[in-house]
């Protein structure tokens, strides 16, 4: 999706952790997992945060979660947007993230999924929404 | 301890917009005088000088300017530096200098214009400071730290039952008490319906449930309890002192098991602060809470153990927080409505527990307080200090 009038801010990437933005523009969560104790962390770090080792690989998450917390942003943005803190479904981190939703529609622990906006050609950011499940 | 530390003299500006007539060094000078005159003694006595940063880009050099303003010879100098626990940090580094005799009597002081670089505690440009988080979460953490703190407010609302109006009565007990205090910024009487009806920041937070960065300056002398005994008659004693930093930062992102409605620095550095002293929380009669924004207020007297989780939605209407109740909290009027140069506030809170402790607190004192708590924080209580200071008998 696009979505021209959204307000972010250039996150500032290292070397280290680019697959996890690279992976965004693939239309992939990326984690990462370390190669020599088998950690699987977020957020993304150059260096496992268990052994301290630097060689770190990088598996995709389900891009699911809940919504542990939200706030609706007025201050210094153009226009209001939704912010929220998503647990992550493999429980290993935390998103704070833009939320693609109404303040209404939103409640605790509810079911989220994993959007993606490409903002220019060279950035993909995450967005997240309600995973609203089919009525049985 | 080695030797006994206690706090012999104080002084501070009123908290405002200070412009640019007076600078940050002339407002520390200022701040400094007071607290020689408070404690009667000279500027030969000072053999420690320690203070938070300012903003000046002095490479932490801005003691020298001072020192030599001051004609100051001291054995121990430093500026010291960490998020907003910084002033409780100075405070702790000159204790231990008395403490382990590397100095007798030392001057702790802050001084910032920080109305200039902030407005409301969010960074006043969207984007500044932004590498205090994580690069996951920079992309959308616009509006400083309001967010994080509006998410841990309202997933307290969702776990314990508060309501906005519940914040709201915290910023008018705040409002109230610092209509007594002659250095608060913010003093014009408030209700509740005000809070609600300000101009939404971050939701739940509206305006008056957010303090406001503003200019300020203070200094706290403190001496060995020999020297002590010499220049004072009311010698206010550090009892304990705790601290404690959680692994995390602002909303805790490393796992999903860690709480944005508890925070387990604070309780931790309670207990320890608490432990030191060999008191029992109940045992103290008036606290200072560093609250920036009202859901603390709330979470922060649980966290230390005064209520069990939760109890302050209950706590909060009854008055049990109130000058009279069973903890008196913020009797100056808190972050809230004194104000936040966020770099001298624990200083600012430390005053007010001392003028609590000598008698002196006027139309907010807390009738016979013997025992006083200061708290204060850096990232979202991340990283806590908790001090114990008694009246000397
Ligand atoms: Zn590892």
């Amino acid at each position: 999706m696009s979505w021209p009038e959204i307000v972010y801010l250039q996150p500032k990437i290292t070397g280290l952790t680019s697959k996890f933005w690279e992976g965004l523009k693939n239309r992939k969560l990326l984690a990462s997992k370390c190669n020599d104790c088998g950690e699987r962390f977020f957020p993304p770090r150059g260096l496992c945060p268990k052994c301290l080792s630097e060689n770190i690989g990088w598996v995709e998450l389900s891009g699911k979660g809940r919504l542990h917390s939200w706030t609706e942003v007025h201050y210094l943005t153009p226009k209001p947007y939704m912010l929220g803190v998503i647990d992550l479904a493999e429980g290993i981190g935390r998103m704070v993230s833009r939320i693609e939703a109404k303040q209404e529609e939103l409640e605790m622990d509810m079911p989220m999924r994993i959007d993606f906006i490409d903002v220019s050609d060279k950035l993909t950011l995450f967005i997240w929404k309600p995973d609203k499940l089919p009525r049985p | 301890m080695t030797r006994r530390v206690a706090i012999v003299g104080y002084g501070c500006l009123k908290i405002g917009k200070y412009g640019a007539d007076v600078s940050e060094n002339e407002m520390a000078i200022k701040a400094i005088k007071l607290a020689l005159e408070d404690a009667g003694i000279s500027r030969g006595d000072v053999d420690g000088l320690i203070t938070t940063p300012n903003y000046l880009l002095t490479l932490g050099l801005q003691l020298s300017v001072i020192s030599e303003h001051l004609r100051v010879t001291p054995r121990v100098a430093a500026e010291i530096s960490c998020g907003g626990i910084a002033g409780g940090l100075a405070l702790k580094h000159a204790i231990n200098e008395i403490m382990l005799g590397y100095a007798d009597v030392v001057v702790c002081y802050g001084s910032v214009k920080e109305s200039i670089r902030f407005k409301n505690i969010a960074m006043i440009e969207p984007g500044m400071g932004l590498e205090i988080y994580d690069p996951t979460v920079q992309p959308y953490a616009v509006a400083g730290v309001i967010w994080a703190y509006a998410c841990s407010g309202r997933r307290y609302m969702y776990e314990y039952g508060a309501t906005e109006e519940h914040f709201a009565v915290a910023c008018v007990r705040d409002r109230d008490n610092a209509r007594h205090n002659n250095w608060a910024a913010f003093t014009t009487p408030i209700t509740v319906d005000d809070v609600l009806k300000s101009p939404v920041m971050c939701s739940p937070l509206k305006l008056l449930d957010c303090s406001a960065a503003r200019d300020g300056a203070a200094a706290i002398i403190l001496s060995s309890e020999e020297k002590a005994r010499e220049i004072t008659d009311t010698p206010i004693y550090v009892a304990g002192v705790g601290e404690h930093h959680d692994s995390s930062s602002f909303i805790p992102t490393d796992g999903c098991d860690k709480s944005i409605t508890t925070f387990v620095a604070t309780r931790e550095a309670a207990q320890r602060a608490l432990r030191m002293a060999k008191i029992s929380v109940d045992d103290v009669d008036v606290a200072e809470l560093y609250a920036p924004f009202s859901p603390q207020e709330l979470m922060l007297p649980e966290d230390i153990g005064w209520f069990k989780k939760g109890e302050m939605v209950r706590a909060i209407m009854d008055g049990s927080t109130e000058i009279g109740g069973k903890i008196p909290i913020n009797t100056d009027g808190g972050l809230l409505s004194r104000g936040h140069p966020a770099m001298v506030t624990p200083l600012y809170e430390t005053i007010s527990i001392v003028r609590q402790l000598r008698g002196e607190a006027g139309k907010v004192q807390v009738d016979g307080a013997g025992i006083g708590l200061v708290h204060c924080e850096g990232g979202m209580l991340n990283n806590c200090m908790v001090f114990i200071f008694k009246r000397g008998d």
